[in-house]
């Protein structure tokens, strides 16, 4: 994937004049608005809640006044507006209980109900299904994530060095305090950073996507099935949770890169969560249409908002002019069935591993789920076969037809 | 988002610029009967391809050309309404009910080849001249290049090949050479899982041992009968190297 060259070196902090939320799709909730348009917000503030999942809270990425909060149909969506206000303190939250249990490591409810009031428990993702864990839920293991190999993401070795590093200590000793499982740090192939411990031990990946997928590793080493219970964070978010029990506040920023052909310099930046993409971008932009993605090249979307998980900004040229097709070819292309796949080596690199790639994908077209589940589809989540979209141009997207797999498994259980 | 490109026609655009070392040096062979050979399966090729676009919308494949270039070359001489309905039977049956390339179980170049000497067996099957045989190389090394040949299938036949032929190139002539190639390798029909692939080649080796050693045959009639069998039994193949990636998950896990 192009972007202008050089790689930047040094990493500016940015603040956007505005946020907003743009949540992972995958998070389904029924939301109730702890705020109303006018009221000032501090860093860290609760802004949202579920109504049936008390515990899973949205705060405010930055300190500022709500300009906008509307909920959408069935209360799934939020339209969130914040203006930046410098003069609001973070809102300041009570550690000293859970750093005791942090430091003791002796029980860990005031350290869940810190996690959960912070908004940092949103940050989770189980596996399967790719869903926030309910609020009292147990994992068999944590994957930290602190590897990121898709195109022009930033290498999250930079998120978490300096005081940072001390911060993601930190956390990993409030993830051993909180459960009991074994916690995998997934990290490149260099130098470890952090050492090992009883509780906390290092797996590496590859340098070629998707090598650096937690998808990856988990089709890998661990056998998948409906008994899987895995849960994953980044490194950059377990820091976070270090911070927020050294200094009380949300940590302010998360490490993002600004890169894609449709730009005059590549850029990374330290950005509040949820900003502006066209205040990161617009700037660097070279002259004609672009279009801005939050997220990869590979499975990124437009949007305004950076997304809940995402760590890159993607600007690509805009292709809106379709020529007319001959009106035999239009017929013909709706009315036949999509190309099926050839079997490739970029196919097969794509799926990764030593899995049965092939047979999964025929089980995920013609809508086995049985087989499905048996060959692995349990352990992916759509960015797992976003590559295999991308390489095949596959029609309908295999990460559609992986999600809607999982749905109907999910329904089952 | 961004969609790559390597959908089933610029993989079939490939495979065709594959063929074309092949279609060259067989063209300079055989000069004019072979160029109207060429023309004559084309065209009834075509026609089986555009009745199927028109009828049942499903889009013709460029790979249909390689299909057709091998049955010009590799199928016995017959008169040519004997040869009409062996290449419709080969297209339409081998590939086009099915769904097209891609969606097939078999190849139409090795089902009209083998209909028409099990039909036909008073039929002449052509002797391939040896500078065939090197033209696969460069074919081979270009779908090697791009990924799209499964170099496993043609590393395990090579290596039963030389090993059944007591270390010499005997038994992988001109005809052998561009059924493994062009026929067994065929990425839509070759067997998709690792072990496969390794399995698929080595049947195909072992094959072609077994009836040089007791079957006084022409080799491209071999070589194509052993082709025939291979790619029958491709989906058991898959499925037993399924079957042991599970069980030994099954084992290491727990």
């Amino acid at each position: 994937m192009p972007t202008p060259q050089p790689w930047p070196q040094a990493v500016e902090t940015v603040i956007t004049a505005e946020a907003g939320l743009n949540l992972d799709p995958l998070i389904d909730m029924r939301m109730e608005a702890l705020v109303q348009p006018g009221d000032s917000v501090g860093l860290g503030s609760p802004i949202l809640k579920d109504r049936r999942h008390p515990e899973w809270v949205v705060t405010a990425p930055m300190s500022g006044r709500v300009a906008q909060l509307e909920l959408g149909s069935g209360r799934r969506q939020a339209n969130l507006l914040i203006h930046h206000d410098e003069k609001v303190k973070p809102h300041q939250f009570d550690i000293h209980a859970a750093r005791a249990e942090c430091d003791s490591k002796s029980g860990s409810n005031a350290l869940r109900e810190l996690l959960q009031s912070s908004g940092l428990w949103m940050r989770l993702r189980s596996r399967p299904f790719g869903r926030v864990p309910a609020g009292d839920a147990i994992p068999a293991m944590i994957m930290v994530i602190a590897v990121d190999t898709r195109p022009l993401a930033p290498d999250p070795r930079l998120a978490v060095e300096g005081e940072a590093l001390d911060h993601l200590k930190l956390g990993l000793q409030a993830l051993a305090a909180l459960f009991d499982g074994p916690i995998r740090f997934y990290q490149d192939e260099g130098p470890a950073i952090v050492e090992e411990s009883d509780r906390v031990t290092i797996a590496r990946a590859g340098p070629l996507h998707p090598a650096g997928l937690a998808g990856s590793f988990i089709r890998r080493e661990v056998r998948s099935g409906q008994d899987l219970n895995i849960w994953e964070i980044t490194a950059e978010d377990v820091a976070d949770i270090g911070y927020l029990l050294s200094e009380g506040s949300l940590a302010p920023t998360r490490l993002v890169s600004v890169a894609g052909p449709g730009l005059r310099e590549t850029r990374l930046v330290r950005c509040q969560p949820g900003a502006d993409l066209r205040e990161l971008c617009y700037a660097y932009m070279s002259p004609g249409p672009r279009s801005i993605l939050s997220g990869s090249v590979l499975e990124g979307r437009e949007a305004r908002w950076l997304g809940w998980r995402d760590r890159q900004v993607t600007v690509l040229e805009r292709h809106d002019a379709h020529p007319q097709p001959h009106w035999l070819e239009g017929a013909l292309r709706r009315a036949s069935r999509p190309e099926p796949i050839i079997p490739t080596s970029a196919v097969e690199h794509a799926l990764g591993g030593p899995m049965p790639g092939m047979a999964l994908l025929r089980a995920l077209a013609i809508g086995d789920d049985e087989a499905a589940a048996e060959l692995g589809a349990l352990a992916m989540l759509e960015e797992d076969l976003a590559l295999v979209d991308y390489v095949t141009a596959a029609s309908p997207r295999f990460t559609d037809l992986l999600r809607a797999c999982l749905d109907r498994i999910e329904a089952m259980t | 988002m961004i969609r790559g490109i390597w959908n089933r026609e610029t993989v079939a655009m490939v495979w065709v610029a594959a063929a074309l070392p092949l279609a060259v040096t067989w063209l300079l062979a055989e000069v004019n009967a072979g160029a109207l050979r060429l023309i004559f399966v084309l065209i009834v090729g075509g026609l089986c391809q555009a009745l199927f676009t028109v009828i049942r919308a499903q889009p013709p494949s460029l790979a249909g050309l390689v299909s057709a270039l091998l049955i010009a070359m590799l199928a016995p001489q017959v008169g040519p309404l004997q040869f009409v309905i062996g290449i419709a039977f080969g297209f339409v049956f081998g590939e086009l009910v099915f769904g097209g390339w891609g969606r097939s179980v078999l190849s139409p170049a090795v089902v009209a080849i083998t209909f028409l000497g099990f039909a036909f067996p008073t039929g002449t099957w052509p002797h391939l001249p040896v500078q065939i045989g090197w033209a696969t190389i460069p074919a081979a090394g270009l779908l090697l290049a791009f990924g799209v040949l499964p170099w496993r299938a043609l590393a395990g036949a090579v290596i039963v090949l030389v090993a059944a032929g007591g270390f010499t190139l005997d038994l992988l002539g001109s005809a052998v050479a561009v059924v493994l190639v062009f026929i067994l390798c065929d990425p839509a029909t070759c067997a998709s899982s690792p072990l496969g692939r390794w399995l698929a080649g080595a049947l195909f080796g072992l094959l072609v041992a077994l009836f040089a050693s007791v079957w006084p045959a022409p080799t491209t009639q071999m070589g194509v009968s052993a082709a025939l069998l291979v790619l029958l039994s491709m989906p058991l193949l898959d499925e037993l190297a399924v079957a042991l990636w599970r069980a030994r998950r099954r084992f290491r896990h727990g």
